[in-house]
């Protein structure tokens, strides 16, 4: 069951992160594990990688045609470059 | 990454037996073009290394030049192309790292970087723009957080960099004479690797590099860190004060494989290293990987056990890693374990000299029909087409480029970018001039005579800022060198600058070449890029204000050559004809001339007259002092051309003089006694630009609309398409 009306598209939020491949280095990440966490006495704490997230609000058929729209999105527009970044696509209903 | 077939032969025989993977991958690294430079090698020799100036040591990175008063200045250029065109901000950011590095591994500080930059035509093609904008970017933010100035360079669009991008970078660093590292090791010295740790990225980036960027997985992605550089940078220089240092070398393309060969090789020792002993950022890594990492910002030094623990106490200071990697022997042979297994056992001197090659080359059969020239009406509409030369890419203002950079921290630049050549204050008190130079539009015409261009423009510059060029690097970059048609424009283009700098006593200090430059449209045109450094003495050219009715003097003959240049490249989208040739007499002539003038305090301002023409040559310095001006053309020493040819054209050796009134007579007596070709071709008046001939009027053009447009054209052409 949908909150919408039968003729209104539904509202979905996506969110996208965009974080280095594995692999590749993250001086950010490594900045606050070294300087700030592990001097802070966390030492439990053995890796954080830093990431960017970006909310979408989209009015889309389906959870799959919202995915799929701000995936191409973001390939069209360069917001992130397959090169480096690894994007992880999330879609939520409201 | 693998070794031709017939490589595979000669490190057999040379090694007596099968070489072991790991040592295949060591040697391939450092057999690389990139890092061997097995095509080019032989015929580099020819370039003047040597002058009165020019100190030489074993292993340096970078070139050095004695400045007097016990100090010396160190200059070097590198690119970072196809990490570039792949990643431009992290490409061109760690290119900067990079040649930083190359500076201070001979124990000077990097005081000033500049860059080159050439894309594809960002005007239709948005890729070109996003790379332009993201490579701008990279420089900036990694020059910025050093707090080492970004002091000029140039940038250049061209339909043959579609898809690519040529990021290419000098250094300048300067220090006291006594502290250069003099790079000696013996028998128990030990080796240490300082800096970021060793990872995944850029495994195979020199052979990716030496690779066409189409025929790869476009693996090799590095991630700049500018903050682990400046701990660097400060950490090394005290270790330099303190005197802890015997030797090193910047981790560069190959990474260790390469590092450790090469300083083994030039120092005549042997290294024997632990793998394990590296501070790795991964778990896991295999020996292969660790040896031919390009993870950025690390240095290798060599230091005797004394040492150590100062070193140590330094770097803990500086919260940089160092580790203790291996110890240096007297067999010259490289020797990687892992633990107590060996893995790598090979005499350095078989790693460290690949087998050189000696490439065919045949003249390219385009440069026949390239000469023909169209034929031209002269248009009507004169004032339009130089307004719109002057908001073309290539010619408009480059504020928002050097506007991203700090270009003044260090407090040392005493002329800003936007002028002929940055200006910047030694603590000798003497000022070093510097400026970077290319054109591929002309040397694509004439790889010689384009070469020479580049290489006399930038020496223009230096001149026009009043200072003496002492010495130069220069950054040759071309396609496939197995192609022999590039080859032979790689060699023309090395002639080319060999004899000019022979001619003018001007030492090559440095370079690099950069070959497999190739886009998925073909081969980049021959794209030499020539930076000439030059020495004033105590007192600089300040830069004069210019007001109404100074006069203009030009120097130099313009003739009909307009290959290559911005009126037949971007208003008639025209490639070919013939592109200007430097006749080196009286290049000499002007040179000295045009410098006598400067010292005896003369002229108000010196201009270079070269991309554009004179017609924009003219139109900067009205745009920059908003005050118009009124030429006539047939008052300039030329041929007789017509009305375009003569604004357009891009002879060189040309200089455009700005002089008060009451300076006049003397300066005509003083150029003619120097039988220097000259004349006064106008004054500054008004607040339009004006060209006339016989009295009719050929452009006219505000001031105001004029600069408007130069000073936002590529601004709104990035930021907005």
């Amino acid at each position: 069951m949908t909150l919408f009306s039968q003729n209104s598209v539904p509202l979905y939020k996506v969110h996208i992160i965009i974080e280095n491949k594995p692999g590749i280095s993250d001086p950010e990440g490594d900045t606050i594990l070294h300087d700030l966490v592990l001097k802070a006495s966390f030492p439990s704490v053995s890796k954080i990688r830093s990431a960017k997230m970006l909310k979408f609000d989209i009015k889309e058929k389906n959870k799959n045609t919202a995915k799929k729209k701000i995936q191409k999105l973001c390939d069209e527009l360069r917001i992130y470059n397959p090169m480096v970044s690894k994007l992880t696509v999330q879609v939520f209903e409201l | 990454m693998s070794l031709e077939p017939q490589e595979l032969i000669h490190l057999e025989s040379k090694i007596g037996r099968k070489p072991t993977k790991t040592e295949l991958q060591i040697v391939a690294a450092e057999w690389s073009e990139h890092c061997s430079y097995k095509s080019s090698r032989i015929h580099l020799k020819m370039l003047p290394m040597t002058g009165p100036r020019v100190i030489f040591e074993k292993g340096f990175d970078s070139g050095i030049l004695d400045v007097g008063d016990d100090y010396v200045v160190t200059i070097h250029i590198e690119s970072h192309n196809h990490p570039s065109a792949v990643e431009p901000y992290g490409g061109a950011a760690t290119g900067v790292g990079g040649v930083i590095r190359d500076i201070l591994s001979t124990g000077t500080r990097p005081i000033a970087v500049l860059d080159g930059l050439r894309f594809g035509n960002i005007e239709k093609d948005s890729h070109a723009r996003w790379l332009f904008k993201n490579a701008v970017m990279g420089i900036a933010d990694y020059g910025n957080c050093l707090g080492i100035p970004t002091i000029g360079g140039e940038v250049e669009f061209d339909d043959c960099y579609t898809n690519y991008a040529l990021v290419d970078v000098v250094a300048i660093g300067f220090g006291k004479k006594d502290r250069l590292i003099k790079n000696r090791a013996k028998k128990g010295d030990i080796v240490i690797l300082l800096g970021g740790s060793t990872g995944r990225d850029g495994i195979g980036g020199s052979q990716f590099a030496s690779n066409s960027l189409e025929s790869d997985d476009r693996s090799a992605v590095q991630i700049p860190d500018p903050f682990i550089e400046k701990l660097i940078i400060e950490a090394i220089l005290e270790a330099r004060n303190q005197k802890l240092i015997k030797a090193m070398k910047d981790l560069g393309g190959g990474g260790l494989s390469c590092a450790i060969s090469e300083i083994a090789d030039s120092l005549s020792v042997g290294i024997e290293l632990d793998v394990n002993k590296v501070h790795s950022r991964e778990p896991n890594m295999n020996t292969d990987e660790i040896m031919t990492s390009e993870s950025q910002e690390r240095m290798l030094i060599i230091t005797d056990k004394t040492k150590l623990e100062k070193l140590q106490e330094i770097c803990n200071k500086f919260q940089i890693k160092c580790s203790v990697i291996g110890k240096v022997t007297s067999k010259k042979i490289m020797k990687v374990k892992k633990g107590k297994k060996s893995f790598a056992n090979l005499p350095v001197s078989v790693v460290a000299h690949a087998p050189l090659l000696d490439r065919p080359a045949i003249k390219p059969k385009y440069l026949e029909l390239i000469q023909k020239e169209k034929k031209f009406k002269t248009p009507k509409n004169l004032s339009n087409i130089l307004l719109k030369i002057l908001s073309s890419p290539n010619m408009a203002n480059k504020n928002w480029v050097y506007g991203q950079y700090d270009h003044e921290v260090g407090i040392r630049t005493v002329v800003k970018p936007g002028h002929d050549a940055s200006v910047l204050r030694l603590d000798n008190g003497k000022f070093l001039a510097v400026k970077l130079d290319g054109n591929p539009k002309q040397c694509y015409l004439n790889p010689r005579e384009g070469a020479i261009g580049c290489f006399e423009e930038a020496c223009r510059n230096v001149v026009c800022s009043g200072a003496n060029p002492i010495g130069m690097v220069d950054h040759l970059q071309f396609g496939n060198p197995e192609n022999p048609e590039i080859f032979w424009t790689f060699l023309e283009s090395l002639k080319g600058l060999t004899d000019f700098a022979k001619y003018f006593k001007i030492p090559c200090v440095g370079g690099k070449v950069s070959f497999y430059n190739e886009t998925p449209k073909g081969p980049i045109k021959p794209s030499p890029l020539i930076c000439v450094l030059g020495l004033m003495d105590k007192k600089h050219h300040q830069l004069q204000t210019i007001s109404n009715d100074d006069l203009i003097v030009l120097i130099g003959t313009t003739k009909n050559e307009l290959g290559g240049s911005e009126y037949f490249e971007y208003t008639h989208n025209f490639v070919g004809g013939h592109c200007p040739v430097v006749d080196f007499k009286t290049s000499k002539a002007n040179m000295n001339a045009v410098l006598e003038l400067i010292k005896k305090g003369w002229i108000k301002v010196a201009h270079d007259c070269s991309k554009g023409g004179l017609a924009c040559a003219v139109s900067e310095l009205c745009m920059q002092t908003r005050i118009g001006c009124n030429i006539s053309l047939e008052k300039i020493p030329s041929d007789k051309l017509f009305e375009d040819r003569l604004l357009f054209s891009e002879s060189h050796s040309r200089y455009l003089l700005v002089l008060e009134r009451k300076n006049l007579k003397q300066i005509q007596s003083f150029l003619e006694r120097k039988t220097v070709l000259f004349n006064v071709i106008g004054k500054f008046v008004g607040d339009h630009i004006l060209f006339q001939k016989d009295s009719k009027t050929v452009i006219k053009l505000s001031v105001d609309k004029a600069q408007k447009s130069w000073m936002n054209s590529l601004e709104e052409l990035v930021l907005h398409g």
